[in-house]
């Protein structure tokens, strides 16, 4: 059932190789949308209230290398198959009608999606880091030769860094398993907790920065700029939305899940990286004038509180943190999205020249509606998704670390800074005549921001959608690495709210 | 874009900012570049706004004599049938000057309009009133008001209104209106001022209906001379609008008032105030240049020195006004677009939807068409001056030619203004 999710893109990918160029895109969202379908019936079947791994699959593969074929499905990668497959099918649908070499582009694209599929649902180390690679190539390809300005320097210097994340992640895997002895790679042999607190701590300092990279967390982002700027918008909505979602999926799986003493001891070092993120990338993204740079900026504040969450080990501030990646990739996909249509109808995306675009009559009033939207949804405004998980983080996080916490609540208002700004240069004011003769946004263009804005809305007002799927696994996971703390994430903010009285 | 042939004189080349205008325009040339796309578009919206104008001009002829005082006017743009029939003084066979061909009654596109409106279904008519699917006479009275705001731009009728005479012609009709009504007449006791601006108002509700009557039968007959194929460049567009002017420039302005079947002359036409001086300059120079700061496509801040501190450096009129609509309340022009919208020639509704984003934003196009439109408008009002203060485009004396090229420097100084629209119409595809 779960190897659907892997192979199927995988196979429809070799099959779009074959397939004349005329329908390929038809046939890419078929595809895409069978995946998201199958998804969602997975959702049907799982059972939010065991923690525990469910729909499991199991083929002996290598077993002397302790390599098997082992799948499963949590709390923690449930959400994330869900927001992989609907931004595969998103970034599929708002590609252009008329995409360069689109057999090898489409392919590219249900690559990457079962590459992510299979590392979400790997529950062997190597197996893990097979898919986490596979993904690797495909996105280079889709950034230097999609890419718009300096993709070729953005696509080397994206190899780079993942590759260093790859190799890092590896080294991690491969002490753990030989230190311990263990014969085999998959998780449940593989947990560090017996193995002395130094070397967890060094093991996990090599996860933090593998994965760290990928997030990315700083200083280790500054490929990111570059990559998000110079890929395309769909693949921009992939990066954002997934790609760096499966790091921050790593860390909590490896570094939470395989080390949750060493975590935990970390925890207020990790809560103060976060909080550096956030507040790095926030201020950086006030000083841009690229709206799409600005996006990629937030987008590392906004990682931050993903760890600040994971850091805080409650129950609460874990399954925010569960709930900002989902809230995340919809954000940014959102938003990416909505970008990608601005440059392609104004042909800029600088500050200092858009202007006027919610005109009703020759600006992009839809699209500037939904870009407000999406800015609303970054900030945390009430009754969208952003508010939702950010308030998680911030509610379960504070009683542990206050400080980085209202450093982090800060970090929320300088959001809602650049968002001002943003909003209110690309769409207020006066339309210039003189430049304003935009062709008009078609349907099928407005579709993808639509269907994201209906779900950041949705899941606003209904964020029991959201959470409910996490919360046992979360907090299973927060008893592992702090014993104490055993209850359901909705007492543990009763308990928490008790002792802040 | 076209290239101008310049008159067979002595003149160097004009160092203007405008040169290629001002050569254009000692040519007999207009603003406007004489285009087969420009004439077509300027004709189209001739066409086009004469019909809410149509409605426009009895309307506020209506509020003028009939609704006059009424406290409580909220039936004044429903006009009843006796208007709709008022003979136009320059259309039908009884005309005093035949300028149109057509009936003296109201244009039949608009009484279908009136009939059945935009929603194409009879309905009763305060359900198309309340909904806006009608003629937007706001815009008429937006005119009207920047007129009356502005106020002393030349003429007799405007120091007029400030005179003992029309005081004491005024003071009778108050008195026959209110005639009966206590309320009123203490009212007007109290505060006599407030009552004669009031009036002085409604004279320029008359002045402005007075003068469209003139321009909607011109601009229909310019219609129908294109349509026949007697209009083929914009010069001679402009001409007929010259001689037009001519033609009518005598035409006297007054306000009457009825009250109870009695005739109150307010301004009584033997004051001999005519429809050039009094009508058609203030007109030209309070809504094509001047108006007023938030009436146009944007708000402007006062605070921020965007509104100059001297009334009569306004320029906001539809010579400068940017025709994007940012969707804040109560945009004449946008309304008057609406009203144009409806009446489009084919041709017009064809050409535009092949341009930018076709119906979509036709409103747009169609704002940019009439400001081309009344930059040809206001060339023929400049050559209808030169024509009467000045010399002859072919006088053989280079002093007198001179003379005409510093008038028509002058007149495009207005123009050097960043915000001015002048540069814009000169290229084609500004739409």
């Amino acid at each position: 059932m779960l190897s659907t999710l892997i192979w199927f893109p995988f196979l429809g990918a070799i099959a779009i190789a074959l397939l004349p160029p005329r329908p390929l895109k038809l046939v890419a969202l078929a595809i895409s949308g069978f995946v998201l379908l199958w998804n969602v019936w997975i959702v049907t079947q799982f059972d939010s209230t065991t923690p525990l791994l469910q729909l499991q699959e199991y083929l002996p593969w290598l077993e002397t290398l302790g390599l098997n074929y082992q799948l499963g499905v949590d709390g923690l990668s449930l959400p994330l198959l869900l927001l992989n497959s609907l931004l595969t099918w998103i970034a599929i649908y708002s590609s252009q009608e008329q995409t360069e070499r689109p057999r090898l582009f489409y392919s590219l694209i249900l690559l990457v999606s079962g590459a992510v599929a299979g590392a979400l649902l790997a529950q062997n180390l190597l197996l893990f880091f097979l898919f986490y690679e596979v993904e690797l190539v495909p996105f280079y390809l889709l950034i230097s030769i999609w890419g718009g300005e300096k993709c070729n320097y953005a696509a080397m210097k994206f190899l780079l860094y993942t590759a260093l994340s790859g190799a890092l992640i590896l080294l991690a895997f491969l002490g753990l398993v030989w230190l311990q002895g263990a014969g085999s790679f998959a998780y449940e042999a593989a947990m560090g907790d017996t193995l002395p607190l130094w070397i967890q701590l060094v093991l996990l300092g090599l996860v933090l920065v593998g994965f760290g990279i990928k997030i990315p967390l700083v200083p280790l982002h500054t490929w990111l700029p570059d990559t998000y700027v110079a890929a395309s918008a769909p693949v921009a909505i992939l990066l954002g939305g997934v790609l760096a979602k499966l790091g921050a999926y790593g860390i909590f799986r490896f570094g939470l899940g395989l080390f949750p003493m060493a975590w935990a001891n970390l925890a207020p070092v990790l809560a103060t990286w976060a909080t550096v993120s956030v507040l790095y990338g926030a201020t950086v993204a006030i000083a841009q004038k690229d709206i799409k740079r600005m996006v990629a900026y937030s987008s590392i504040g906004h990682m931050g509180y993903i760890l600040l969450g994971g850091s805080a080990l409650t129950a609460l501030s874990l399954v925010g943190a569960i709930a900002q990646m989902v809230a995340h990739g919809l954000i940014l996909a959102i938003l990416f999205h909505l970008v990608g249509v601005i440059e392609t109808k104004v042909g800029t995306r600088e500050l200092d020249v858009l202007n006027g675009l919610m005109n009703p009559i020759r600006g992009l009033p839809l699209v500037s509606a939904l870009l407000i939207l999406g800015g609303m949804a970054s900030a945390g405004i009430p009754g969208l998704v952003g508010f939702v998980s950010e308030f998680l983080v911030f509610q379960g996080s504070y009683a542990v670390f206050p400080l980085q916490t209202l450093l982090c609540v800060v970090g929320t208002g300088l959001t809602a800074v650049y968002f001002v700004i943003l909003l209110n240069r690309t769409c207020f004011g006066k339309l210039d005549n003189a430049i304003a003769y935009f062709p008009k946004v078609e349907w099928r263009e407005r579709v993808p921001a639509l269907i994201l804005a209906i779900i950041i809305f949705f899941l606003g007002i209904q964020p029991a959608w959201l959470v409910r799927w996490s919360e046992s696994t979360s907090t299973l996971m927060v008893a592992a690495a702090t014993p104490s703390l055993t209850q359901p994430a909705l007492a543990q903010a009763a308990q928490i709210a008790k002792v802040q009285k | 874009m076209t290239t101008t042939t310049l008159p067979p004189i002595t003149l160097p080349p004009s160092t203007h900012e405008f040169a290629d205008v001002v050569h254009r325009l000692e040519a007999g040339g207009s603003m406007l570049p004489d285009t087969p796309e420009n004439l077509m578009q300027i004709i189209g919206i001739y066409k086009a706004y004469a019909v809410p104008m149509d409605f426009y001009w009895r309307d506020l002829l209506y509020i003028a004599e009939r609704v006059f005082l009424n406290p409580l006017p909220a039936f004044k743009y429903f006009l009843p049938q006796e208007y709709l029939d008022l003979p136009n003084h320059y259309a039908g066979e009884h005309a005093d000057l035949r300028i149109w061909r057509g009936e003296a009654t109201a244009h039949p596109e608009l009484l279908e309009f009136m009939k059945t409106g935009e929603m194409k279904q009879k309905l009763p008519r305060l359900f198309h009133h309340l909904w806006h699917d009608r003629i937007n006479m706001e815009f008429a009275e937006a005119c009207m008001r920047a007129m009356f705001w502005h106020r002393g731009m030349g003429g007799q009728f405007d120091p007029y209104l400030d005179s003992a005479e029309y005081k004491a012609n005024a003071d009778r009709a108050i008195r026959a209106y209110f005639q009966g009504n206590p309320v009123m007449l203490g009212l007007y006791q109290l505060f006599p001022e407030m009552f004669l601006e009031q009036v002085r108002q409604l004279s320029y509700y008359a002045n402005l209906g007075l003068f469209w009557e003139v321009m909607a039968p011109v601009f229909f007959e310019m219609s129908d001379l294109y349509d026949e194929g007697k209009i083929t460049t914009v010069p001679e567009a402009m001409n007929f609008l010259v001689n037009g002017i001519f033609a009518i420039a005598g035409r006297p302005i007054y306000h009457h008032v009825y009250i109870r079947g009695e005739c109150y002359e307010i301004i009584p036409k033997s004051k001999g105030f005519m429809w050039l001086y009094e009508a058609a300059l203030p007109y030209v120079e309070a809504v094509f240049y001047r108006t007023s700061p938030f009436r146009g496509t944007k708000s402007y801040n006062a605070q921020a020195k965007q509104v100059p501190d001297n009334q009569a450096d306004f320029h906001y009129g539809i010579l400068y006004a940017d025709v994007f609509p940012v969707g804040s309340a109560g945009i004449p022009p946008t309304l008057l677009m609406q009203d144009m919208l409806h009446f489009l020639p084919p041709y017009l509704v064809d050409y535009y939807k092949q341009h930018c984003r076709g119906e979509d934003d036709m409103l747009i196009q169609l704002g940019i068409s009439f400001q081309r439109s009344m930059y040809n408008v206001t060339s023929a009002v400049i050559q209808a001056l030169r024509t009467a203060l000045l010399y002859p485009l072919d006088d053989p004396n280079p002093r007198h030619l001179m003379a005409n090229r510093q008038f028509f420097e002058g007149q495009l100084d207005r123009f050097k203004r960043p915000e001015a629209r002048l540069r814009d119409i000169q290229r084609q595809n500004y739409r």
